[in-house]
Formats: structure tokens, sequence, C-alpha cells
């Protein structure tokens, strides 16, 4: 029994494994480098592991608290590719350098052993405890920066708000456990599938519940730790967190509504929300998309701009979410992987730049064409993916997501988010323009080093072929698209 | 079943908690504050133990109480300036922020206790935990003990990092 | 006769008096006092639950609600330090640069 939920487990012990490993190893002094080639390694054992798991079929394990499903296996691939990538980025920074590599480390470890982990939680327990070993790390990653204020006051801020979110989230859920007697989210569902329930405590429970999922999303009400923690943060960190615990924070909220809140599927595979969340879902949708969008036509630097994006990001992405159907998750699956795509690129030229001239300002994009017009290139062409713009893996993605809303008869959401994309490619054609039009005052030529230049080629190839051939990345995410029990 | 002592004991600690969290968010003195926290958290303990929760009373009252106040105190402590012998604390007005929580106190009430939607109590006997605690934990909460060791360190190793003297750092 | 609702009461009270002092608290630590108010009045639900509807389950989920306040704690106030050092001051409403 413990065997076999140790098998199922075995890519979470190699990242544990891993983690220790690199404990043990900060006990000399190493460079990053070092960590960064030895998480990467391990990272790729943790992989081959998973992959081991895909051939077994859909169950719970470890008494209910995990599960394993498509869903769960994607959701723990894409984190551990997503971390990877985002190592890469960690390399040759100028902000993370000097002592305290061997924390960084362990520290992103542990945030994504909690993001594996969200991915699968089936109880009430285990995601209060997966996301607070999302968060807690996170909080000291913002501020890993000691010395430099910026990077203190993001981490006061997100410890702050995560806190009382995380807090105020947990007196949600104990309504929830006093209403079904159990934490587990198959007896959540039993008591809300009869008959004699009360909606009202229900969706206050639901509500104060959103608070710890909203913040960890960076929906709207909850978003606004967001601007301030990206601009502060380490920007490979604020890279990391813009997509992965991003994506944990919806991979727990889908199983959570579709698990708990929803019935089982019927007979032609339709499920039933038990509760009018939905609409609940659609309105937070579209406050976070005008949110996002709006604020950042006014941001001058380029680390917030990318925080309003994000929330807006997070706000199509829930558009998907209140469908309650496979479509809407398989296009919830499929804008994970282009966004990662999209938003670790723009974060590494912001790094590349941010290297070079010490400003993460947009001002001082000025004229980089002249200096870097391939770096640029790769930029434009991330940022009009972010916009939706064909034939990029962003515009792919938004027209599933479109797709999916209008197979859910969501019309006026799906007419929100068009508006929406419309104005984002205001702010993202400005940054355009800031680069290529605007003339800049140095002109000496900007390499970046090697392994920037190879990680960006590799996602500027990825935006573009996975935007025309977006075939396989279809299948993968339609067949992901299944959760236990529904 | 239930003594006249028992409801006056529960309405003691009840009003204990709720005057100490009371004095915690209208101190002007954050030294104040902080041990009425101490209070506070204490009545919890109390609370759990007269729920039948006897191990974690003494849990709370380890490693909130000895543990966490400790450290809050600590922190109280080291960050006022030297010779600041008034470790004020503004408050701004006060009213709006008193309006909107007794809001959020009256929608609690009134989903909570006023409608009630809860399942008809079972009485329970008192009975130790400790046994059945230490059983699920290695059991069907096995996942969720050995996890919460890593979250452990992981916030050990970076708070020391963060605060670790510069010299020290390698 | 003391009941569920009575614990229930103390809960709500002492999560409102949490959210009051996170509304009014200017000093960081003040915060982070109303916050584990916050923490504890779930606690007191989660056992409240436990001993009057039955299981063991939420006495199980609060000791790990207060495994993890302590960890959180202890983090905000490592945190709290550098904020000190950077600052000078743990006044949240000084704690303000980054702007927008």
């Amino acid at each position: 029994m413990l065997l076999s939920d140790l098998k199922l487990f075995a890519p979470e012990l190699v990242v544990a494994g891993l983690l220790l490993g690199v404990l043990i190893l900060a006990l000399k002094p190493r460079s990053w480098s070092f960590y960064a080639s030895t998480c990467l390694a391990g990272l790729a054992l943790a992989l081959v592991a998973l992959a081991a798991l895909a051939a077994l079929p859909a169950q719970s394990y470890f008494s209910s608290m995990v599960v394993h499903d498509p869903f769960a296996l994607f959701c723990r691939a894409f984190f551990l590719a997503a971390t990877m990538l985002a190592i890469l980025l960690t390399l040759r920074s100028r902000e993370l350098c000097g002592p305290g590599a061997g924390e960084f480390y362990l520290l992103l470890l542990a945030v994504l052993l909690g993001m594996m982990l969200l991915a699968g939680s089936n109880h009430l327990l285990m995601v209060y405890l997966s996301l607070e070993l999302v968060s807690v790390p996170s909080y000291l990653l913002a501020g890993f920066l000691k010395r430099e204020r910026a990077s203190s006051e993001a981490s006061l801020k997100y410890v702050i708000y995560g806190a009382l979110s995380t807090g105020v989230m947990l007196y949600g859920l104990s309504l929830l456990y006093g209403l079904s007697g159990s934490g587990s989210f198959e007896a959540l569902r039993r008591h809300f599938s009869g008959s004699s329930f009360d909606p009202g405590l229900v969706g206050l429970a639901l509500v104060m519940a959103l608070a710890g999922f909203g913040y960890k999303i960076s929906s709207a009400p909850f978003h606004f730790w967001a601007p301030d923690v990206y601009e502060g943060a380490p920007t490979a960190f604020t890279a990391f967190l813009s997509v992965g615990p991003k994506a944990a924070g919806f991979a727990v909220l889908v199983r959570f509504l579709f698990s708990s809140l929803t019935s089982q599927p019927g007979p032609t595979g339709t499920l039933l929300p038990l509760s009018p969340w939905p609409t609940l879902i659609a309105i937070l949708a579209a406050l976070t998309m005008f949110v996002g969008n709006i604020a950042a036509l006014v941001q001058h630097n380029m680390k917030r701009l990318l925080a309003y994006s994000s929330i807006a990001h997070a706000g199509y992405m829930l558009m998907a979410v209140c469908l309650v159907s496979v479509t809407g998750l398989q296009a919830m699956l499929f804008y994970f992987i282009a966004y990662a795509i999209m938003n670790l690129g723009v974060f590494l030229v912001v790094i590349v730049i941010a290297n070079a001239t010490g400003s993460e300002e947009i001002a001082t994009y000025q004229g980089l064409w002249v200096r870097a017009p391939y770096l640029v290139a790769a930029m434009g062409l991330f940022l009009l993916s972010l916009a939706g713009i064909p034939p990029l893996v962003g515009f792919v993605g938004k027209f599933y997501l479109f797709k999916a809303a209008i197979a859910g008869q969501l019309y006026w959401l799906a007419v929100v988010a068009v508006i929406n994309s419309a104005i984002s490619l205001y702010y993202y054609v400005y940054v355009l323009r800031v680069m290529f039009i605007d003339p800049g005052g140095e002109l000496t030529p900007l390499r970046p080093p090697a392994v920037h230049t190879a990680v960006l080629a590799v996602l500027v190839v990825l935006t573009v072929a996975l935007g025309i051939f977006y075939g396989p990345l279809d299948s993968i995410t339609r067949a992901s698209a299944h959760l236990l029990g529904s | 079943m239930q003594s006249s002592s028992f409801t006056l004991v529960f309405y003691a600690f009840a009003a204990l908690t709720l005057a100490a969290a009371g004095v915690v968010v209208f101190a002007r003195n954050i030294l104040y504050s902080a041990f009425s926290l101490l209070a506070a958290l204490f009545g919890v303990a109390a609370l759990y133990a007269m729920l039948g929760a006897d191990f974690l009373a003494a849990a709370q009252l380890v490693i909130y109480v000895g543990g966490i106040l400790v450290l809050i105190l600590f922190g109280v402590l080291l960050t006022q300036r030297g010779t600041h012998l008034h470790l004020r604390v503004t408050t701004r007005q006060a009213l709006p922020a008193i309006a909107a929580a007794a809001l959020v106190a009256a929608v609690l009430l009134v989903a909570m206790v006023q409608r009630a939607p809860w399942p008809a109590p079972t009485p329970r006997p008192y009975t130790p935990t400790t046994a059945a605690l230490g059983e699920a934990l290695l059991g069907k909460y096995l996942l969720p003990f050995e996890v919460v060791s890593i979250a452990l360190l992981a916030a050990l190793v970076g708070a020391v990092y963060l605060t670790r003297a510069p010299e020290h750092d390698r | 006769m003391i009941g569920l609702a009575h614990f229930l009461t103390v809960s709500a009270l002492l999560f409102a008096m949490g959210v009051l002092a996170i509304l009014l608290k200017r000093n960081a630590i003040g915060v982070l006092m109303g916050i584990e108010l916050i923490l504890n009045a779930a606690g007191i639900n989660f056992v409240a639950f436990s001993h009057f509807l039955g299981g063991l389950e939420g006495q199980v989920i609060t000791l790990f609600i207060i495994i993890l306040a302590a960890a959180e704690a202890a983090v905000a106030l490592a945190i709290v330090f550098s904020i000190y050092h950077n600052f000078q001051t743990i006044n949240v409403d000084q704690v303000d640069r980054l702007k927008g």
C-alpha cells in the first residue's frame, strides 16, 4: 500500500531528495551555476520519474490526500519544466550573485514541491499545506536581495497579503469542513449533492476560500500585492512567480471547484455546478481582465507593467475555469504552456537589458533596436504573442479560450475578453515603439551571454512553431483535461 | 451532563480571549499588544481543552505561546530605536475600520450561529486524544506530516539567510 | 448549556478582531498579530466542529495550522527584521516606496 503510494510519489521524492542534497552541498561555498546545473540534472530525473507514471490509471493515494490523474500529470510536468526554465533565467544575473546561492535554490525547490502537491491535492488540509509550502518560501525569495529596499518592501507586502489571504481562506475552509464533516473533496461533493445544504453559508465559505485562491492567481480583488512584489523581487524569481505558482493556483482552484462543488459527470459527461460559483468566477474574470489591462496602460516600469499584464492574463484563464467544461479545461492547460513560453521570454529579455543597463524602466529601452536588434526582435515577438497576434502561440491560446467560451455560451465574457485583448495591444505596442523607434543615447552593441541567447532562441522558436503547429499540444492538452471523478 | 462551573469557566475564558484580542487591536503601545496576544492565545488553548482537544491545548501553549509569541516579543523589542522608551503605534481614524469589522462579525454570526445549518451535534465523552492523534499522523495523515517538515526546513533556511549578518555570508 | 454556537460566536468575534487589527495597526508586527488572531479563530472552528460533529480530523487540521503558523511567523519576522535593516522603521505606511 505504502509502496504503491511511494511509486506514484516518486517525482516529488526526487525533488525532495534534491532539496536535501542542495542543503548538504551548501555546507561549502559554491557558485550559482554549480547549483543550477545540479538542480537541472535532478529535475530532469524527476521528469523521467514522472513519465514512468503516465501509464498508470487515475487513482487517489496517500489515504485520498492526493490524486493521480491526467490533469495532475500534466501540471506536475509543466511545473518541472517551468522551474527548469526559470533556473536557466537565474544564470549570469547581475542581481543574483554573491552568497546565498544554496539557500535560493533550496527555497525554489520547496516552492516546486508545493506546486506539484497542489496539482494533486484532494483534501482541504493538503490544499492549505501545499499552498503554504508554495507561499512561505516565495515570501523569502521575493525579499532575497536583502540589501535592496525594493526587495525588502516586496517581501513585506507579499507576506502580509499572503498570510492574510490564506488566513481568511482557512476560515472559509473551516466552514466547509463543518458542513460536510470531512475535509476530503469527495465528502464535500457528497454533501453538496444532497438536498439540504445552506446555500448562503456555502456561498460565504466559497468567497472566503476564494480569497486564498484569488491571491495565488493574482485575480482581482486579491491582486494588490502583485505589482509591488513583481517589481521588487529579483527578476528571475518574478518570472518564475508569474508562471509557476500562478498556474499552481489555477490547478488547485480547478480541482477544488470541479471535485467538490460540481456533480459527478452525467451520462453524456456533462458537469453540473452544485452552487452558482461559475457566475461568481465569471464576474471575477471580467474584473481581473479590466483591472490588469487598464492599470498596465499607465506603467513606466517594465516589471510593473508585466505584473498588470500577468493579472490580465489570469483574468483570461479564469474565463476558462467558469465554463465547467472539458473544453474550458483544455483551453486553460494550453494557455499555461503558451503563457509560460511568452512570459519567460519577456522576462529573460528584461533580465538581459537590466544586466547591461542596470535599469528596469521602460524609458531606458529607448533605441535598443540599434544596440541589440535580435534581442529587440525577440522581445517584439513575445509581446505580440502576449497580445494575441497570429500566427504566434499567444494567439492560438486566446483562440482556444474564446472558442471554449463560445461553446459554453458565455458570450458576454468572450466579448469582454476581446475588448481587453484590444486594450492590451496598446501597451505592448508602446514598449515596442520605445525600443524600435525612439532614439536612444548609447550606441555600443549589447551582447548577452551565450546561455541567455540560447534560451531566447529556443523560446522564440517555440513561440512561432507552437503557434503554427499546435496540433501536438492540442492532443496533449485534450488528453490531460480530465480530473479523477469527472 | 454539563455542570454550571463548565459554563462559568467557558464564559471566563471566552471573555479573556476576546478582551485580550481587543487590547491587541486598540493598545497604542505595541508591547502591551504583544502581551495581550499572549493572554488571547492562552484563552484559545483553554477553549481547545474545553472542546476535548487536550493535546492540541498543550501544543498551542508550547508552540504559540512559547514559540511564536516569544519570537514576536523579540521582534517588537529589536525593531524599536534604542533609547525610544515610548513604543507608540500610530492608528488612523478608527471608525471606518471598526464599522467594516463589525459588518464582518455580523455576517459571520448570522451565517454560522443564527442560521446554524450544522448537522445535529452528537454528545461525545471527553477522551485523551494524544494516542489517536499519533496514530492519525502516521496513518491517514502521513503525507501532510512528512511534507510539513520540508515546509519548516525551508522556512528555517530562508529566515536564517535573511537575518544573517553580512560578515557571516560566505 | 454551552454548545457549538457559543464556540462559533467566539471564533467569529476573534476573526473580526483580527481583521480590525490588520486595518488599524500601522506597525508591521501589529499586522502580524492580527493575522495570528485570524488563524486562531479558524483553529477554534475546526476543533469545535470536530468535537460536536464527530471525528478527529478537525483537531489534526488545527495541529497543522499551529505548525504552519509558526513557520509563517518566523518568516514574517525575518522579513520584518530585513525591513528594519533597510528602512529603519517598520511602519507600513512609511515602507511604501514602490508606486503605481
